[in-house]
């Protein structure tokens, strides 16, 4: 996918330049990542064939089927090799991109984040088949951020931070501490898993949606029927696997996408206001935060510097802009959340990716009035910084009584951050609780079930 | 039945193989991702190209083949610019299109100024019938292509998304150089179709013009699927080829009976978006999208 500027690569003793990823395969190289590199239009057996050189052009796939159905039972899978992908969940995705990496004839499989994200039962699976696979002579390089995962399953740990080699340990002579203490240096006793301090949420409504139907990408519902309301002073986190409709409901809230039934609506004026369908504009006039999925993708513009990227929401700035007054709220929020950079004119680009979440996250503080969305808020994010990202946006809530709905793959912030907890499953809430009383294996059999 | 009316239904085979082979070929390319606005220049290159050649080689076949051959050139250079330079697919079709209305007359026009004869294909209802025969199975043999083989599903991954196709293991720079061949290969056959079977006339400048925007509409409206297109082509060719008939039966004004494909066109499209059809039909993801390595250094 890249090619190095400089430094070499070895495999076997022998030095390879490799210009893309069908090379890496050839040599051996399997790449599993967080997000499935699947095509959702094509079925499993057409996904796996593109790799598989030993196959010409001409073959008729009906051909590979049966092949394939054979090599996923030996690997535990069950799957129809017929079925086109984007019907499959995160969970079978990432079976049948696996089974590809195997497939493929992998000596060397690399799991980036690719694990991170699965119900438990799932990854205890996956861990059991790296150790088969491990025995049988092939090498697993598990990329994590979690680390009891790598103490859990790797023989050796390697850290590295900001693009730099740390070290390599055998993981039987270390702890969890020592680890973090590589990663983190000195900032690593900011790290913590503990709940955060309980708010107990107003009687004010602020997001009140209900019946909620929303179609996926590919005309299927992905949304059926969600109903949920947050208050004032509330976390709402909802729990779920990756691809179960979370996506979706988030997008209809933000009005990024079509509701087909149902109605969201959001306080204004002392009374809930319908919102459904009406488009993003009216949703943020309403003093609506938002923090999207890949945010720096979507919630940033990278190009652009602190000032614009603030400038840019018509919540900060209408019509004419006064680009003093941005530069005050720039400086501003670059003290408030101590945002390391040369100025606020500075390209967002030239900032490291905990910079640039900071800006988001203060950005779309600043303008929260009443409620913030988010999606993943601290994927992509080290520990450190996320653990403060979720502690800034917890005292709004408990100092301004801000309500958060806060959409999470990721369990231990869902835990961490909540008030109430719902786990959402195959497009519905199946279970609500509050989160004190929550208990984590329930919440993770739920959530798979 | 009588023979007259035989006659005009079956007289309809070289229009549409014209069109119906143009309008796969043009699919099977867009399929791959890349967006074909080139289509109506190398149509009019195809039709100089097969009248200078059939004339030289005294053979219609002749003029085919040469059209083919210049086609396909031209979706090589197409796809490979599509693919490998960070250029909108708009600006290279387009600019492509204009290059190939000038080129056509370039090719034809001197030609015409010195001889005053046509080569063509024989006329009569067998030729015609074999026509529709010839280009259904070739549209046949396209369909099991995309939709059976290794081939076909990296031509639809590449069309779907090409960093993904990518990294599943597939050369997208080759694929789509080989839906370029391909398709331009029909797309060339059909220009030559349209002009040795179809309309066989003295060339005069700009013929073709216009036609191959009418396979791109033909390829559309449904949904760039081969089978379907079957449908589409033929009801535009009997349109077209019977358009005097349906002037003379009806009293229609001749504007009117031009602008009939496009309205039934346009009522397909409507059709196929407002049902499940449009799902199935969907357009590639990635169509007309820069697909760019930046990170390359080697």
């Amino acid at each position: 996918m890249y090619v190095p500027d400089s430094g070499e690569i070895y495999v076997n003793g022998k030095r390879v330049i490799f210009t893309s990823p069908i090379d890496a395969i050839r040599h051996g190289i399997s790449l599993v990542s967080q997000i499935p590199q699947l095509i959702g239009s094509l079925t499993i057996s057409e996904n796996i064939i593109l790799g598989l050189e030993r196959f010409g052009m001409m073959t008729n796939i009906r051909r590979v089927e049966n092949y394939i159905r054979e090599e996923s039972e030996e690997v535990g899978i069950k799957v129809d090799p017929n079925t086109e992908v984007w019907k499959l969940s995160y969970t079978q995705k990432q079976l049948v991109e696996l089974l590809r990496a195997v497939m493929l004839g992998a000596k060397v499989l690399m799991l980036d984040e690719a694990i991170t994200f699965l119900p438990i039962r799932e990854k205890r699976k996956f861990y059991k088949f790296m150790r088969k696979f491990a025995s049988q002579g092939g090498s697993v390089i598990l990329i994590t951020h979690k680390i009891p995962e790598a103490l859990e399953v790797a023989d050796r740990i390697s850290v590295l931070r900001r693009g730099k080699y740390v070290g390599t340990v055998e993981t039987r002579t270390v702890t969890i501490d020592d680890v973090r203490k590589m990663m983190f240096g000195e900032r690593s006793a900011q790290i913590t898993y503990e709940r955060l301090p309980t708010s107990t949420p107003d009687d004010k409504v602020v997001l009140d949606v209900r019946d909620l139907w929303v179609m996926g990408d590919y005309g299927a519902f992905s949304v059926k029927g969600v109903k949920l309301q947050v208050r004032a002073g509330e976390v709402l986190g909802i729990a779920g696997v990756a691809g179960n409709g979370q996506l979706e409901l988030v997008q209809a809230i933000m009005g990024l996408r079509k509701v087909s039934k149902g109605r969201v609506a959001i306080l204004a004026n002392g009374g809930l206001k319908d919102v459904t369908n009406k488009g993003t504009g009216k949703v943020r006039s309403l003093g609506i935060g938002y923090i999207p999925d890949e945010p720096l993708k979507f919630g940033v513009s990278m190009e652009n510097n602190i000032e614009e990227n603030l400038a840019m929401l018509p919540a900060i700035a209408k019509g004419i802009i006064k680009w003093g007054q941005i530069r005050g709220l720039a400086n501003k929020l670059i003290n408030e959340f101590k945002v390391v950079t040369p100025s606020s004119r500075t390209p967002v680009k030239l900032l490291s990716g905990g910079n640039i979440m900071k800006v988001l996250v203060a950005r779309e503080l600043s303008i929260a009035k009443k409620l913030l969305v988010a999606y993943n808020p601290t994927r992509a994010l080290d520990e450190v910084t996320a653990v403060m990202v979720r502690k800034i946006i917890k005292e709004k809530v408990l100092k301004e009584r801000l309500a958060v709905l806060l959409v999470s793959e990721d369990l231990d912030e869902i835990f961490q951050v909540s008030d109430t907890i719902a786990v959402m499953n195959s497009g519905r809430i199946v279970k609500t609780f509050p989160a004190e009383k929550a208990e984590r294996e329930q919440v993770e059999k739920l959530m798979v079930m | 039945m009588d023979a007259g009316l035989i006659a005009i239904i079956l007289g309809v085979g070289p229009a549409f193989a014209a069109y119906y082979l143009t309008a796969i070929g043009h699919g099977l390319f867009e399929k791959s991702g890349i967006l074909n606005l080139a289509i109506d220049g190398v149509f009019t290159v195809g039709v100089a190209v097969a009248y200078v050649a059939a004339l030289f080689a005294g053979a219609a076949v002749a003029g085919s083949v040469a059209a083919l051959v210049v086609a396909m050139a031209f979706g090589l250079l197409i796809a490979y610019l599509a693919t490998k330079l960070p250029i909108s697919h708009g600006a290279i079709g387009l600019s492509i299109m204009f290059v190939g209305y000038g080129l056509a007359a370039l090719i034809a026009v001197p030609i015409r100024s010195q001889i005053n004869a046509v080569v063509s294909y024989p006329m009569n209802v067998g030729v015609d019938v074999a026509f529709i025969i010839f280009s259904i199975v070739i549209g046949v043999l396209v369909h099991y292509m995309l939709s059976r083989t290794k081939l076909g599903a990296a031509i639809r991954a590449a069309g779907e998304n090409p960093h993904a196709a990518s990294s599943l293991g597939v050369n997208v720079l080759r694929v789509r150089l080989i839906a370029g061949m391909l398709g331009y290969a029909l797309i060339g056959l059909g220009a030559s179709f349209y002009f040795l079977a179809y309309t066989p006339a003295p060339y005069s400048e700009g013929m073709g013009m216009g036609q191959g925007w009418i396979a791109f509409a033909i390829s559309l409206s449904a949904g760039r699927h081969p089978i379907l297109t079957i449908l589409s082509a033929l009801v535009f060719a009997e349109l077209l080829y019977n358009k005097f008939v349906l002037q003379g039966y009806l009293g229609l004004s001749v504007h009117i009976t031009k602008m009939i494909p496009y309205l039934a066109a346009l009522v397909a499209m409507v059709i196929f978006m407002v049902t499940p059809l449009k799902r199935k039909l969907a357009p590639p993801r990635a169509l007309g999208k820069i697909y760019f390595k930046e990170e390359r250094t080697v």
